[in-house]
């Protein structure tokens, strides 16, 4: 038996591009401020506690697309997408594109005006099941031309951003970037916030999928946006670990491939930090498993071990040559 | 790092010997990414001996992504996707190794505003995730030389280190082409200052490899007449100073592969399986490869002027 059809409902969806800054120090409250200023005419906003985290202002493209779907037809719809810019502690750009899809279905498209005055928003032109977006939003193949892409609308911001005159494109280590995909259907009537999937795909494309009371499309961005944070921050650490061949005889070159990681990542964890009370649930579900705090004071543990074993001078001269 | 792989004329060995070079950085330790930018033909992945790219891919390579027409290029993990037996296990301590191929039906195609762009945000994000960067390019004064010339002459990559290889066989014609591609009036320095490029600057990150280079004391050759290998001698006395004349001598050379009967049959990577247990490659044959991927990355070796 198929559930019943729960009627329209409201789909959050969107997409984290996360990206070391090319820069070989850390920008200063004032520098990530003129870098994130992508708006003459709005505010980049500013927070220093519990650490320094500079937002852009939202800028907005227009798209006329197709709702990805996995089952039925791709419905066309109207809108525009929102795309903010998100730098943490000077160090770790993220690019988070999102859309609101409204319930229910419009029969025609409208003035451009209309679309501008509900900014973040998508209006379909035809009927579609919210459940079938999600699945199709999140399926791990490369979403296909002409359909809705927060992910390349993302893309395109970050590379504007990390060309930007004022980095030195000279990054303290090596790093990948990160997607993060995510969707949000509304949950149960009282229900809290609940995550219902994290996966990991083959090509490194991360999806989640989250049930939550507000449908706020800002707060759930920046839900996501800590988790594309954090979720980069564990996969960095990971690979430099690995790449500095930690227990490997080379003393010399195991600190040198350490240091930038003790000097510009390790404080920056922080999970939750930020996220409001109504969507914290998600967080505690994630720690419970798969633990990422766990896993990252582990590897933070074997850093600072390693580091403090390999810089402390021997006390006694046993280091007699045979 | 980002590494040019250049040649005058099609078919010197440009493809074989600069993915040699980046598997042998892999295994150095190098994250190492090779990028196919001969959009005539898209051939890099048949080296790397992975299935269904051995021409290009169907969708999602280089030349579309330039183009604009998507924003990832596909990627491919040659220690998870190769087929060939060597390769697909990561030897311990070596870093990764990621091709990234060309469109099937790829094609050459003009180059605007939008291309070059693209193509410096490619290079960038590469640069900041991998060692070492190479990329193929189609032979001659290509659009893909154009590109990529025009590509680092853009402020954003100026701080970016950006070495050339020049790929030649060993022959009178080949050695005056390769000077051509290089100094010549249409060749990449003119075309590099052309674009904002610092002649000296630009002259010296360029280096030539000879490739295919028969070895007149090579026991392939010991059982021909003695008027014949001495012939052999004096062709390869004359090759070297005219190489000289043409600033092609021992300053700016940075490697010397020789001819390698495997090599002429199929083009592949040479491993050390090939070299140490089946025995059908010869040991001088990886021996200058490894000396060509440690020379890439050897501060002296790019001094040299
Ligand atoms: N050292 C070598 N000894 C013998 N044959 C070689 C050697 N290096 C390359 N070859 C062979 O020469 C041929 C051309 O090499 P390759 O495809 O690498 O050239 P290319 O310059 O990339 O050509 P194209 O311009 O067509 O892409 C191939 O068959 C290759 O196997
Ligand atoms: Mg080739």
């Amino acid at each position: 038996m198929t559930p019943p059809d729960p009627g329209p409902q409201t789909v959050l969806c969107g997409e984290v591009r996360t990206s070391v800054l090319r820069t070989s120090e850390a920008l200063t409250a004032r520098t990530a401020t003129q870098l994130l200023n992508l708006r003459p005419d709005e505010h980049v906003l500013l927070s220093e506690r519990p650490n320094l985290r500079v937002v852009s202002p939202h800028q907005l493209t227009g798209v006329d697309c197709r709702l990805p779907a996995l089952t039925g037809g791709r419905p066309r719809a109207v809108g525009t997408v929102a795309v903010r810019a998100v730098l943490t502690e000077g160090r770790v750009l993220q690019t988070s594109a999102f859309a609101r899809l409204v319930p229910g279905v419009g029969s025609h498209r409208k003035p451009w005006g209309h679309y501008l005055l509900r900014p973040g928003d998508i209006e379909p032109l035809a009927r579609h099941q919210a459940r079938d977006v999600v699945e199709g939003f999140l399926a791990s193949a490369p979403l296909p031309g002409g359909v809705l892409n927060p992910g390349s609308i993302a893309e395109r911001l970050l590379d504007e951003v990390l060309r930007h005159q004022l980095l030195d494109q000279r990054a303290p280590f090596k790093s990948g970037r990160t997607r993060l995909r995510w969707t949000a259907l509304p949950a149960a009537e009282g229900a809290q916030a609940s995550i219902e999937r994290f996966t990991v795909a083959a090509d490194g494309l991360r999806t989640v999928a989250l049930r939550t009371p507000s449908a706020d499309p800002s707060a759930v961005a920046a839900l996501c946006e800590d988790l594309a944070l954090h979720d980069w921050l564990l996969t960095t650490l990971l690979a430099l670990v690995e790449r500095s061949r930690l227990g490997s005889g080379d003393g010399e070159a195991v600190l040198a491939a350490l240091r930038p990681l003790v000097d510009h990542l390790l404080h920056l964890w922080m999970p939750g930090a930020r996220v409001p009370d109504a969507l914290a649930g998600v967080w505690e579900t994630l720690e419970r498993r798969p633990g990422f705090s766990r896993q990252w004071q582990s590897l933070v543990q074997r850093i600072r071990d390693q580091v403090a074993l390999r810089t402390v001078p021997l006390s006694r001269p046993v280091m007699a040559r045979s | 790092m980002l590494v040019f792989a250049a040649s005058d004329k099609g078919g010197t060995g440009r493809s074989v010997t600069s993915s040699n070079v980046a598997y042998r950085r892999a295994l150095a330790g190098d994250d190492v990414c090779y990028l196919d930018f001969d959009f005539g033909s898209p051939t890099a992945a048949a080296v790397f001996d992975v299935p269904g790219a051995s021409r290009g891919v169907a969708a999602g390579g280089l030349h579309s992504h330039l183009q604009g027409r998507h924003t990832e290029p596909h990627r491919i993990d040659v220690w998870a996707e190769s087929e060939h037996e060597e390769l697909r296990y990561r030897p311990t301590g070596s870093g990764r190794l990621v091709l990234v191929p060309g469109d099937r039906d790829g094609g050459e195609f003009a180059i605007g505003k939008d291309t070059v762009r693209r193509c410096v945000n490619l290079f960038l994000q590469l640069e900041s995730e991998f060692d070492v960067v190479v990329v193929d390019l189609s032979a001659g004064r290509s659009y893909a030389v154009d590109m990529v010339l025009e590509a680092t002459a853009q402020p954003e990559l100026a701080r970016v280190l950006s070495r050339w290889l020049v790929f030649h066989r060993w022959t009178h014609q080949h050695v005056i082409a390769a000077h051509g591609l290089v100094f010549g009036e249409r060749g990449i320095v003119a075309g590099g200052v052309e674009r904002g490029h610092d002649k000296g600057a630009l002259r010296d990150s360029i280096r030539f490899v000879r490739a295919a280079v028969p070895d007149p004391e090579s026991p392939l050759w010991a059982h021909v007449p003695l008027a014949q290998s001495e012939w052999m001698r004096k062709c390869d006395r004359d090759l070297t100073e005219l190489a000289a004349e043409l600033d092609l001598g021992y300053a700016r050379l940075l490697g010397k592969i020789p001819l390698e009967p495997v090599l002429q049959w199929r083009e592949q990577l040479i491993t050390d399986e090939d070299v140490l247990a089946s025995k059908v490659a010869g040991m001088p044959t990886r021996q200058a490869l490894e000396e060509l991927a440690a020379a890439l990355v050897d501060e002296e070796a790019w001094e040299r002027q």
